[in-house]
Formats: C-alpha cells, structure tokens, sequence
C-alpha cells in the first residue's frame, strides 16, 4: 500500500499544470447551440494541436497512451485549471466512439475515423436507447436489412444527445428480425447527414435541447460501417458502455472535490434569510463538511480501482458504484447550494455558465438516469459484486 | 501508487484473520461470560505478538506501520473485537516504564480506556484492568487504578464492560498526537471491518432464504440496500486504506484523511449494521443473532477518537495536497 507517485508522474502533473495555466479558454462556453459546439471544437483541436488529445487512448492510435493514474492526472489538473468541462460535444467521440472503433473496428475505420475524433473535426452522438428500449436496451426494435453493400434502417432512436451537432453516430439495431434480445444485433457507423434521418429536439427541465429523437427512413449505411460482427453487436455495445463504466467518470469524481471547496467558499459569503452567514449554519456546515469527506473517498476509490486496473490491465467491477456515489454526492451538493442561495437559486432560463448552480442542480436528475440509472447500478452491483440471485 | 493491501501486508491479514476466528469468534459474545477478554486470551494475544505490532522496535515491538494496524484492527472488527486489543497496542506506545510495557505486551497486565464524560470517567474494557489510559488530541496518559472508586453500569455492547469513576487527575504527556492517531485509525478499521461483516452476514442469508417461493436476494427489496450497504464499505474502506498510507508515508495532509476515514467508517458500521438487522427480518432482532452485536459495538466505536460532531468541524476547513 502506497500512496507515491513516480518521478514520470510527477512530471507529468507538471507539464500538464503549465499547460493548461495558459492555454484554457479565457471565455465562457456559451450555454448551447452552434455556439457551444464550435467552442468544443476549437478547444479539442488547441488540445490536439499541442499534443494533449485523446488521454485514454493508446499511442498507436494518435493518444497519449497514459497509465490510469496518469489520466486520473490529467483530469485533476483539468478541473484545478477549470478547464472547460469534459462532458461536452465532444465526450461520445472521444469516451466511446474512438476507443470502441480501436478496440473492434477495421483498419480502414481507425484510419478514417480516430485522426477526425482527436482534432475534433468528428463530432459523435450515441444511438442505443429508444422510446421502448431505456433501461432494458436489449428489447431495441430499431430494425436494419442488408441490401447489397448496405444495410437500410428504419425505426427511431431515444435521447441522442448532440445529434445536431454529431457527424457520427454510434447505431445499435437489430439485423436478424427473428432474434430475441440480445442475439441478432449490429453496432453501425452511422452518417448524420445521411438522407432519410429526421431529428426532433426533446425539451429537458433544463430548459435546453441538448437531447433528441433521431428518426430513420430507410436510411442507406454501408457494410462497411459496421462495427465487429453483424449480429454480433451487442458485444460491441458491452465494450462501448464498459469505457463508461471504467473511465468516462474520473473527471466528474475528481471535480467533486473542487466544486465542494467552491461551495464552502460561498457559504463564508453568502448569508441566510435571517442574516446568518451561512457557514455558521451548523445544519449547512456539517453537510458542506461530510460532503468533503465523501469527495475524498471517492478519490480514494478512484486511485484504488485504477491503480488494481493498472497492474491487472482488467477494469474491476467498480464503476457502477462510483457512479452512485458520483451522482449521489453531485445532487446532495446542488440541493445544498440551493439551500443556501435562496431565492437566487431560483432565477434560471437555461444559460448553464449565468446559473450553474441551477443548472447542475436540474443535471443531477440527468446525472442519476443517463448512462444506467441508479437502480441499474444497484442490479449490477447485486450480480457482479455481490453475486446475489438474479431477478431476470 | 497502490491502494489495497499488498505482498506481506496480505500476509499479516490472513494471519490476524485466522487467528481472530479460532480464538475470538464473534460467538462467544453469546455465552454470559463472553463481555470482556479473559485473561487466557489476553495472553494468548500477548504471545502472539499483536499488541506490539506496531510499537517501535526500540521499545520491544515489531515496529510495523499504520497500514499494519490497519489491517489488523480491520479483522479485530470483523469479529467484534473488544475496544481493549486496541487499548492495549496504545498503553504499549504510551508507557514509559520498561517493566511495565513489557507486562502489557505480553498481555499480564491489563489496561482499560478512560474516556471523560461531564464529571465524570467511563472506564471501558476489561474488569481486570489495574491501569487506564486516556487519549485526547495530543496528549495520552496512563494512570493506576489502584485506590480509585469505581462503580459498574450496565454496558449495552455485549463486547465491553462499562464502569464510572470520579475524574482522576493523570500526569500530562508530552505531545502524544501520535497515539490518538493510532487510535482513530484503529477505531476506524475496526469499524470499516464491522461493516464488511455485516454485508457478508446479510449477503450469505440472502442466497438462501427463501419467500414467496424465492431466494430473498433476488427481490429487489433486498437486493438494492445489499448494493447501497457495499458502495458505503467501498468508499470508507478506499478512505482508511488512503488514510493508513499517508500515516506511514508521513505525509502533511494525513491527519485530514484520517479524519474522513473515521467519518465515513462510522457512518458506513452504523447504516450496514442498520440494514444488515432489517433486511434479515424477524430473526434479525433476536438475541441469539449476531446482526445487534455489530449494530451495538459500532455504535461504541463511532463515539472513540472522533465522533461526528468534532470530525465535521476539522473537515470543513480542512485541506489536502495532490
């Protein structure tokens, strides 16, 4: 047991500290639209250009190739930096797409596809769910039928986010029409611009469209674009969603600690209804206070799983309960600024840098239902870790 | 970088573990001689060297780390250890006489723990105990209880004895900000290994109770809290093991961690034990089950070498480094 970092790793803190003090955007993400999603593109490509695209993939395909603990690094820095945040336009491309293209993709697919992910120039968007197919993704109708060198699809897909702004999506469907849940399914390299798509915004309680419907009439995608094995696909979409699992939260766990120490901050400003400081609150100082302690186990947690992943080279089965934790912690801390803000918490229309409170506050629904909802964590923490008797 | 035990730390775990289950099982706490440890097992710990694990070597010790002391408070909880094995390993660190020390280690001599209640001390531990030691922040005494007016209460642990004595006025220490630490990082293992068996209890039950035609852990109901119960143990485990290696490495911000692995090892005891009791039903609130042991002794620890109140204090303005 350790806690010691490496000459290299130390370094590379460093290097990535000096950086990003001087690179990170000096302007405010705008909260949405073309606006948001050139910004994204244009600090992906300042990352790429300086050599600091693509922290999780490895050096044979245009990454970094970093350790675990290296990335853990990175998104450290980033968030002391206050980077612009990582879950943006360019998150599916970069956390899904890209690594599962390495991991089950052709040659011709890495060489098209992973140099446009890490310059930015491709943007992704995910099209698992449907409107009958959430939580129990495998019951998806969306169908396809080969036809030549391509195969036609037809059906819709569930809460796209980006879908407006993506070049890419990353299609599950069925292409076997006689199979039954998870048998029978193709994972598809899907052209946005492809004729016979149809995007419908879906309005949030965030008070944006950052999710969409996405229709398909008998949309023409070439065999080529299928990814691993036509009918095969749902081992495709395991390791898409296992990249989730394993890495697409270290940033969000790492910031916690950051966001808790910008809330104590506020509470030694800001004062109550009855004129309270609202650090003097004892109610809101201990929670303020546990909710550090659990930022820093989460941390703990973190360093432990990566540091196990790092010398098994298999990610462990603990990412769905630090996505629980994550997303637990992130809304207790929102109800609680809330609590403190007042009546300020309760002015919003949507712009998410104007009222980021707010916004995260209306986001930590989002947070506990996107990517598994908790009570899909609770099910594969029952089998996987605990091994009780399965329900399904 | 490594977070988990590791090499000769496994090792030593194995080790403790295996001998904790054939000389401390949880079950003797159900025989009506079970509070306290006799004197044959004090010695018997004694011999085996764990009260000196991690003493100095100069001192007569194994000179082992926090890490070790961690591991091995860990499987004292998981069996319900009295709070006296931890009692012992600190009146060992805090003791001057040589004689004295070595009568400790060895486990003839048997101390209890003092702690100050209003005008008053609990004196916690074994009824044998000729000594006491108490533990603040940064200072940590010990003191002969010969001559001092001590009255038995009732104690709602099974695991300990509980008596009261007027406060008695011991000799400062020096600063001895050391043993407190060892003592919240003890207190904190044995906690985090409370709450792993009182998941592992609940999780062996629910692979074999059957209702409604059944296994209870594949209803939801039961499934879900087993979840919660295991992301509670994982975090407060991750946080004691981050905690016992800054110990040993020294570093600046170890008393932060420290104080957040207690935190959250006393909330993670008291809610697994909490649910570990529910979630078994009916049989879970009789005497003859061990689920009330966990809740009772949990609820002993999590009031030692920092309790809620005091911990959110330190926390809230509290900072660590990279």
């Amino acid at each position: 047991m350790d806690l010691q970092y490496s000459q290299s790793d130390q370094d590379f803190r460093q290097r990535a500290r000096a950086w990003l003090s001087t690179n990170v955007p000096t302007s405010p993400r705008p909260a949405n639209g073309h606006g948001a999603e050139q910004f994204d593109r244009d600090w992906q490509r300042k990352m790429y250009e300086h050599g600091w695209a693509g922290v999780s993939w490895p050096k044979e395909f245009g990454g970094l190739g970093l350790s675990g603990l290296q990335q853990v690094i990175w998104y450290e820095e980033l968030a002391r930096a206050r980077a612009p945040h990582y879950i943006n336009t360019t998150y599916v491309a970069l956390m899904h797409a890209g690594p599962t293209v390495i991991a089950r993709g052709t040659d011709a697919q890495r060489a098209f596809h992973l140099p446009r992910i890490l310059s930015g120039d491709a943007l992704w968007c995910q099209g698992f769910s449907e409107p009958n197919a959430g939580s129990d993704l495998a019951s998806l109708k969306t169908r396809g039928v080969i036809d030549g060198d391509d195969i036609v699809v037809t059906g819709a897909k569930m809460w796209t986010t980006d879908a407006k702004h993506a070049d890419y999506q990353e299609l599950l469907i069925r292409t076997d029409p006689d199979s039954q849940r998870h048998k029978g399914l193709t994972w598809l390299i899907c052209d946005m611009k492809s004729p016979g798509m149809d995007i419908k915004p879906i309005r949030t309680m965030l008070k944006d469209e950052h999710v969409n419907m996405v229709f398909y009439d008998e949309v023409r995608v070439p065999l080529a674009n299928v990814v691993g094995e036509i009918n095969q696909g749902w081992s495709t979409a395991m390791a898409t969603l296992s990249f989730e699992r394993g890495i697409g939260f270290i940033g969000d766990q790492l910031e916690l600690y950051e966001r808790v120490g910008r809330a104590i901050d506020m509470a030694a400003k800001i004062r109550l209804e009855d004129g309270t400081l609202a650090i003097d609150d004892a109610g809101i100082s201990q929670k303020l206070a546990s909710l550090k302690a659990d930022a820093l186990a989460i941390r703990a947690m973190t360093l432990a799983d990566i540091a196990e992943t790092d010398r098994s080279g298999v990610p462990g089965p603990k990412g769905s309960m630090m996505k629980l934790l994550v997303t637990g912690a992130h809304k207790a801390l929102s109800e609680l600024v809330g609590d403190m803000m007042g009546w300020d918490f309760l002015e919003f229309d949507g712009d998410r840098s104007a009222h980021p409170w707010t916004y995260d506050y209306l986001w930590s629904w989002v947070f506990t239902i996107s990517g598994g909802t908790s009570e899909i964590q609770r099910e594969n923490i029952a089998d996987r870790v605990l091994g009780l008797p399965r329900a399904r | 970088m490594y977070l988990a035990p590791d090499g000769d730390e496994v090792d030593i775990a194995n080790a403790a573990g295996g001998f904790l289950t054939e000389a401390m099982s949880i079950d003797r706490l159900h025989a009506s001689a079970g509070a306290d440890m006799s004197a044959a097992l004090r010695r018997q710990i004694g011999d085996m060297g764990w009260f000196a694990l991690a003493l100095p070597e100069s001192a007569g010790g194994s000179g082992l780390s926090s890490v070790e002391h961690a591991l091995f408070f860990r499987e004292v909880g998981r069996h319900c250890g009295p709070i006296d094995v931890l009692t012992q390993c600190l009146a060992a660190m805090v003791v001057d006489d040589a004689d004295l020390r070595a009568r400790i280690v060895s486990g003839e001599t048997a101390v209890a723990l003092a702690v100050r209640d209003g005008s008053h001390m609990r004196l916690l531990g074994s009824h044998e105990a000729t000594h006491a030691i108490e533990v603040g922040q940064d200072y940590a005494s010990l003191t002969s209880l010969a001559g001092i007016d001590i009255e038995p209460r009732p104690s709602l642990d099974p695991a300990m004895s509980m008596r009261l004595t007027p406060v008695f006025a011991a000799p400062a220490g020096s600063d001895q900000s050391h043993i407190w630490r060892m003592g919240a990082l003890g207190t904190a293992a044995m906690l985090v290994g409370i709450a792993e068996a009182s998941l592992d209890q609940i999780v062996e039950y629910a692979k074999v109770r059957e209702t409604f035609g059944k296994k209870i852990g594949s209803w939801q109901a039961v499934r879900h809290p087993c979840a919660d119960m295991a992301v509670r143990l994982e975090s407060a485990r991750s946080q004691l093991w981050f905690a016992a290696a800054a110990m040993k490495e020294g570093r600046s911000d170890a008393a932060v961690h420290l104080d957040a692995a207690k935190l959250l090892a006393n909330q993670a005891a008291m809610a697994n034990a909490d649910s570990n009791i529910q979630l078994h039903g009916g049989i879970g609130v009789t005497d003859e089950h061990n689920a009330h042991l966990f809740l009772k002794h949990a609820l002993v620890l999590s009031k030692l070498f920092g309790a809620k109140r005091s911990l959110l204090g330190r926390l809230l303005h509290a900072c660590v480094e990279d």
